[in-house]
């Protein structure tokens, strides 16, 4: 079996140590002997998305953001779009998140528009929304808590057609308003939580991966790790959240 | 600035001195409380407290407190008294306990000079109080975003602090193309300083802070790299680009463990310098000190001289000699600094003990993701680390990103308090290396020092 994931924007979008959530899933595939290919697609660079299973895009800067909505029109925005009806796995973190929605609205009115693959819409508001936050995610077969951090001023609010990813248990999540958190769309995942997600929450990093191999192959189960350290480190954060509800 | 009436100076002052004599007599080093204190009766008790004296100011991401620490050892050659914020408490009541404290009891200043280092956030609250003749700002790198948000935001804070003070000298990092742009539409002058030569292996960082024009969005190029974003870049599509330094590293001779022999040119002169301490952002801190020192007016030899005096500031790279072997401490914080300290580490080409300490208090920002972006596999593929240790609030995490970096997990132990990390220094017969972030490396190096005799930081 074999994986492509396409990074997109690793450069632009790179602020929030992404590379943990590769690194993750490099990891992951290459202890069962799964091939794994992770291929870049910055700004200017022309690839076919149809040639990868798995797409990811990570936080960015606002003022970086900016700099790729150009890049977009050039017509990844419609593979983009593509590759997300044709149930590709998508990962998207916090900005990578936002763009894939209808647009985002700033604090004073101003709207940028964005990709509109997926049905929601941001709106920034003046408050940051900065801590340890934990969610619930029902990955079919179990209820897990994922743990996290986020950090933005934008509030996404979900369309009629599509799932939050999971419920807070502690924390904002989307808005902080309404307790979803995340998005589900068909095989998109899109989420706050930034930087090094996946290394602490390994069954959100199989879950995604399974979704992938599972698209490409029909039937993926994944066989188990020793997964001690990520428990460890899952647990410690989950506790510290419990401990210190965020106000 | 408007300043407080006397009676509220003299209960401003009065309260300071006796939270930080508390403090004293309890054993605390604390700082803030006495600030808090005097800032309780007097909000601008600084402008009084600092009125008259000629300040230098720095501010950046990292090397604040060495390049400080060089500036102070050169304003102190000749024997006249200086002080500084040598604790590292940077923030408004830190500098307000430090300048308020040393302040007679009617709130003028006891001492003329003085050396701060100040925060970047907090830079806009203290500069228009004390007016430094000199601000130095040394580089912008990501750190504790949850703190400012984004790296344009902390640059947009140290602007902010800059317009209110026309008359300062700035002294700025040509090579940072972040700091650079503080210069624009700023009727300051400007002293420049930076590498005018390439340093490294020209590589581009695979995570960098600055990739796009600050004015026009397209990727920097670079005629040469140093290291992390800094460099000779210029923007290809609107020109913006690095400007001509005035004090300039132009060769390095020799760089080891123990410092590095270079050239410096400025004043029309080429010197040559060795600076006390290894690794390339120290050859920044001593340009950014020779900038500094050359604008406030100090003499040429003498602040020569300092480079080289300086050797360890609290915990930035210090040494103890804890049992058979050395330990050695330097402060890891962010990507940037965090990647020099292990090239430094893995250019050691002996057998050691790597000691890993990551706390996520407010002083160290709450948010610990950019230990995903640190080069730990460089650090993981060195063969002569025989054995890993992790300590700290998130030591769990820091387990985690060496396990992904490729430590072998049989070999990192998982340590709960700083007496066990000194217990074990004290039995290696092999050296060890301690790279703590900012809080763990408060408490860890109060009972290294307390061990092996070194004086408490306030002395
Ligand atoms: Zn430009």
């Amino acid at each position: 079996m074999e994986l492509k994931i396409c990074h997109l924007y690793p450069e632009a979008l790179n602020l929030y140590g992404d590379r943990g959530n590769i690194l993750c899933m490099k990891k992951r595939l290459a202890w069962r002997g799964i091939d794994v290919s992770v291929e870049g697609c910055d700004i200017g660079e022309k690839k076919d998305l149809t040639q990868y299973d798995l797409l990811f895009i990570g936080g960015g800067q606002d003022f970086e953001q900016e700099v790729l909505l150009s890049d977009l029109a050039t017509g990844k925005a419609d593979a983009i779009r593509a590759a997300v009806e044709d149930g590709k796995t998508f990962l998207c973190i916090c900005g990578g998140y936002q763009m894939m929605g209808h647009y985002y609205e700033t604090y004073d009115g101003t709207r940028c528009e964005f990709l509109g693959a997926v049905d929601l819409y941001t709106v920034g508001s003046k408050t940051r929304m900065i801590d340890n936050y934990a969610y619930e995610v029902d990955t079919g077969r179990e209820t897990i808590q994922v743990v996290g951090f986020e950090n933005h001023s934008g509030k996404t609010y979900l369309g009629a057609g599509v799932h939050p990813l999971g419920k807070v248990i502690a924390g904002n999540g989307n808005n902080g308003e309404d307790g979803t958190e995340g998005v589900r769309y068909k095989n998109v995942f899109g989420t706050y939580s930034h930087g090094p997600l996946l290394p602490k929450n390994p069954k959100l990093c199989d879950l995604i991966l399974e979704t992938a191999l599972t698209r490409k192959y029909g039937s993926c189960e994944l066989s188990p790790l020793p997964d001690a350290f990520e428990n460890l480190a899952h647990d410690a954060v989950l506790e510290k959240i419990k401990n210190h509800t965020i106000a | 600035m408007k300043k407080p009436d006397l009676f509220r100076s003299i209960l401003a002052v009065a309260a300071c001195k006796a939270a930080r004599g508390v403090l004293r007599l309890t054993g605390r080093g604390g700082t803030a409380a006495p600030g808090k204190a005097a800032l309780f009766f007097a909000r601008d008790i600084l402008a009084r407290t600092s009125e008259g004296m000629e300040i230098i100011v720095v501010t950046g991401t990292n090397g604040k407190t060495t390049t400080c620490r060089m500036l102070e050892h050169a304003m102190t050659k000749d024997g006249s008294p200086c002080l500084a914020n040598k604790s590292g408490a940077n923030l408004l009541s830190g500098v307000t306990a430090e300048i308020s404290c040393n302040a007679d009891w009617l709130g003028r200043p006891k001492t003329k000079r003085a050396v701060i280092e100040c925060d970047e956030g907090a830079l806009k609250q203290v500069v228009p109080l004390i007016h430094p003749k000199v601000i130095v700002v040394t580089n912008l790198f990501r750190d504790q975003l949850d703190r400012y948000g984004e790296i344009t935001h902390t640059r947009d804070a140290i602007r902010t602090g800059i317009e209110k003070v026309p008359e300062s000298i700035l002294c700025l990092n040509a090579d940072d193309s972040l700091v650079s742009s503080l210069a624009e539409n700023v009727p300051n002058r400007v002293v420049w300083y930076g590498v005018n030569t390439p340093l490294g292996d020209q590589r581009d960082p695979e995570v960098s802070d600055a990739k796009y024009c600050i004015h026009c969005g397209t990727p920097y190029q670079y005629h040469y790299h140093t290291y992390a974003h800094l460099g000779d870049f210029y923007c290809p599509h609107c020109g913006y680009h690095r400007q001509a330094p005035e004090v300039a590293l132009t060769k390095v001779e020799e760089m080891d463990a123990t410092g590095t022999r270079a050239e410096l040119s400025f004043g029309g002169r080429t010197h040559q310098v060795t600076v006390g301490l290894p690794a390339v952002y120290n050859l920044y801190n001593a340009l950014a000190a020779a900038a500094a020192g050359t604008a406030f007016g100090l003499e040429e030899d003498g602040l020569l001289a300092s480079l080289a005096d300086v050797h360890s500031s609290f915990g930035r790279m210090e040494t103890f000699r804890t049992g058979q072997a050395l330990t050695q401490m330097i402060l890891v914080k962010n990507p940037a600094g965090c990647n020099q300290a292990l090239s430094y580490v893995t250019g050691i080409q002996q057998d050691k003990v790597l000691v890993l300490c990551l706390n996520d208090r407010t002083a160290d920002g709450h948010d610990i993701s950019w230990i995903w972006d640190a080069d730990y596999e460089k650090l993981a593929g060195d063969p002569h680390v025989v054995q890993w240790y992790v300590f700290g609030d998130r030591a769990e995490d820091m387990q985690l990103r060496l396990k992904y970096a490729g430590a072998d997990p049989a070999k990192i132990q998982l340590l709960h308090n700083e007496e066990e990390i000194l217990k074990m220094a004290q039995a290696s017969a092999l050296p060890v290396f301690i790279l703590p972030n900012y809080t763990s490396m408060l408490s860890l190096r109060k009972v290294f020092s307390e061990a092996t005799g070194g004086s408490a930081f306030w002395k």
